[in-house]
């Protein structure tokens, strides 16, 4: 409490930017789904965990793994696996033409369903990832800052800005947007219906495991690291205003600088909750998100 | 009978299913009097009261809640106050749980003029601000130490000491829900959210009062989840926040949506499912909520309407069969027997 000399503000600033990069990260997997098919996929954290827990199992294997090959090792299982929900459940359910509902509540029980099979495989006990960043802390004029914290903000904003290339210019990207927007009219323009979806899947899944090696290595490794989280980076995407892109990277760093601020000032018991009244408080004057205001401002 | 030709005079009187329904839940703590069956089905029964006033609000008008277990808790914990600090007698305080829960969901009124996702994720907010003040409030809830001497249940004087006589508490209270909310569905006030569900838009230019509508509905569901919290603090006797959390509000609408949405005997159904399948499954240890999520996703592949359109198909096509094997089975097939 009282007054935060610059340093401190800084040391909060880093961390809360680098746990907002997870929750952007997490935010765009549940946008994107959202966008592409309107429903709210529920097993989104379960896939980051179990990207986690296979970027883990990775370094037990190969221990002197760099960094990097583990994050994408985190990223390709995810995607694999947000594709296999995809293939096997929910585009046979789309097929059927269930009510949105039944298609949520499958995924609800493919989340039951990961949490379950990963304590089955991996324990319930916390997994500590080994050290995988430098253990010196950089010095930028005179500012000192965690070396784990600066990388995982680095690769977070460098996967968003690929993101974001990948959708503005390549024809896939291209044919994702428009497939989002209207997805008769896509499909009329030649777009691959089915093949985008599992697309979307796919780049959603991999999102969601590089938050998962990010926040595996802030914290532990858990069968149910993915519950809460999962919810925070739904929260995340909705402050945004669900469905855009923008706001999901918005509304997850966003939410993360509130956390770790409202913890320090306000109290690290009610640290989620705080969140949740500002999120309510938000939607009540800005139903549909921050970029409702964006757009009401234009 | 010229009134079975009116069918929504026919939806409203009582069908014989409903009554040998009623019938079998009266006579069955004599045929089984185990202790621990009828405390589960009075768990069953209390959950099916939550799901039923979901079922009121994502069935009926089409909102999205996902933070019903906060309503839950609210009437737990009121009711657990009421009695165990300020001796009030049971009545009252299953009413007074239910009138907190109402008063509480009065706060989040204004958030009905969200929809879809983002009344969902507002909800939830809600949920997870009055678990960590259950968490947290140590003073008043016992926070993570839980809340301790709850007394029993009394009606007029008489405590209901065995289980027995708490089965006939609970299950009573939820027919009493269920034959309330079933009148809902062929009345005004059932037409015109059913109109709002389907096109808002379409209801409010048709004169219905879209918001006051939905607030109403958000307001019921509140009272009756508050009133299933009070009635399983006096069956469990002992509260602590973790029975609060957002996972209870997923499994009431699991419940609603694996028995069928719109449908309020799939509400109980479905309470049936997600609250007794898991002690079902007990035998089988660490894959039991593993294999509770395969058959919720395989459920949601077979059964579109859930399981009460389910029965209802199954009990048409017995009858199909019946019929057709009475009349006029081909004699070919008889030999094949």
């Amino acid at each position: 409490m009282g007054a935060l000399t610059v340093f401190q503000f800084v040391d909060l600033m880093v961390g809360g930017l680098a746990v907002g990069c997870v929750y952007s990260l997490i935010a765009l997997g549940f946008a994107m789904i959202m966008r592409a098919t309107n429903i709210i996929h529920f097993a989104q954290g379960e896939v980051m965990m179990l990207g986690c827990m296979c970027g883990l199992t990775s370094l037990w294997l190969l221990p002197a793994l760099p960094l990097l090959a583990v994050v994408a090792v985190g990223m390709a299982s995810s995607g694999l696996i947000a594709v296999a929900m995809e293939l096997a459940v929910y585009r046979t359910l789309r097929r059927r033409r269930v009510p949105i509902m039944n298609l949520i509540t499958a995924t609800v029980g493919m989340s039951i369903l990961c949490i379950n099979a990963a304590r089955i495989i991996w324990g319930s006990e916390p997994l500590r990832f080994p050290e995988l960043f430098a253990t010196t802390a950089y010095e930028f004029g005179g500012v000192r800052v965690s070396p784990q914290l600066f990388w995982i903000m680095v690769m977070g904003v460098a996967i968003m800005a690929a993101l974001q290339l990948f959708l503005k210019h390549t024809r896939t990207g291209l044919a994702m947007q428009a497939m989002a927007q209207d997805a008769e009219a896509a499909q009329l323009m030649g777009a691959n219906l089915t093949r985008m979806m599992a697309y979307t899947f796919a780049i959603s899944g991999m999102m969601a495991g590089a938050a998962g090696i990010m926040l595996g290595s802030m914290f532990f490794a858990f069968f149910e690291m993915g519950f809460i989280t999962g919810l925070k980076g739904f929260v995340a995407a909705t402050l945004g205003g669900l469905g855009s892109i923008t706001g999901a990277m918005l509304g997850g760093i966003l939410f993360g600088l509130i956390e770790t601020f409202s913890t320090v000032f306000l109290s690290s018991a009610y640290k989620d909750g705080i969140g949740m009244i500002l999120l309510i408080a938000i939607l009540l004057v800005f139903p549909s998100g921050l970029v409702g205001l964006w757009q009401r401002r234009r | 009978m010229s009134a079975s030709f009116d069918p929504s005079a026919r939806r409203r009187a009582v069908r014989p299913v409903t009554l040998l329904v009623v019938a079998a839940l009266i006579v069955l703590p004599w045929i089984e009097p185990d202790k621990f069956a009828l405390h589960i089905l009075s768990l069953i029964a209390i959950a099916s009261i939550a799901a039923m006033g979901l079922q009121v609000l994502l069935g009926y008008s089409g909102q999205l809640s996902i933070g019903q277990a906060a309503f839950y808790g609210i009437g737990a914990y009121t009711s657990a106050l009421l009695t165990a600090k300020l001796g009030v007698p049971f009545p009252l305080a299953l009413v007074g749980a239910g009138a907190a829960a109402a008063i509480a969901s009065l706060l989040m009124v204004p958030i009905t003029r969200l929809t879809g996702a983002y009344l969902a994720v507002a909800t939830l907010g809600f949920s997870i601000i009055v678990y960590l003040f259950i968490q947290n409030e140590e003073w008043l809830t016992g926070g993570s130490y839980g809340f301790i001497g709850i007394p029993r249940a009394e009606l007029f004087g008489y405590v209901l000491r065995d289980q027995m006589s708490s089965y006939y508490l609970n299950v009573g209270v939820a027919a009493i829900v269920y034959f309330t909310f079933a009148r809902i569905e062929g009345s005004r006030f059932g037409r015109a959210i059913n109109a709002i569900r389907q096109d808002a838009d379409a209801a409010r230019a048709s004169g219905i009062g879209v918001t006051l509508l939905k607030s109403e509905c958000f307001v019921i569901a509140a009272f009756v989840a508050g009133v299933a919290g009070s009635l399983y603090a006096h069956e469990v006797r002992y509260l602590a926040p973790n029975d609060f959390t957002f996972w209870k509000s997923i499994e009431m609408l699991i419940m609603v949506v694996i028995g069928g949405v719109g449908s309020l005997a799939g509400a109980i159904l479905g309470a049936a499912v997600v609250v007794g399948l898991p002690e079902y499954l007990r035998a089988i240890g660490d894959y039991r909520m593993l294999v509770f999520g395969a058959i919720l996703i395989a459920t949601m592949l077979f059964g579109e309407g859930g399981l009460a359109a389910l029965f209802a198909t199954l009990g048409r096509r017995v009858a199909a069969v019946a019929m057709r094997s009475a009349s006029k089975l081909p004699p070919g097939n008889e030999a094949a027997r």
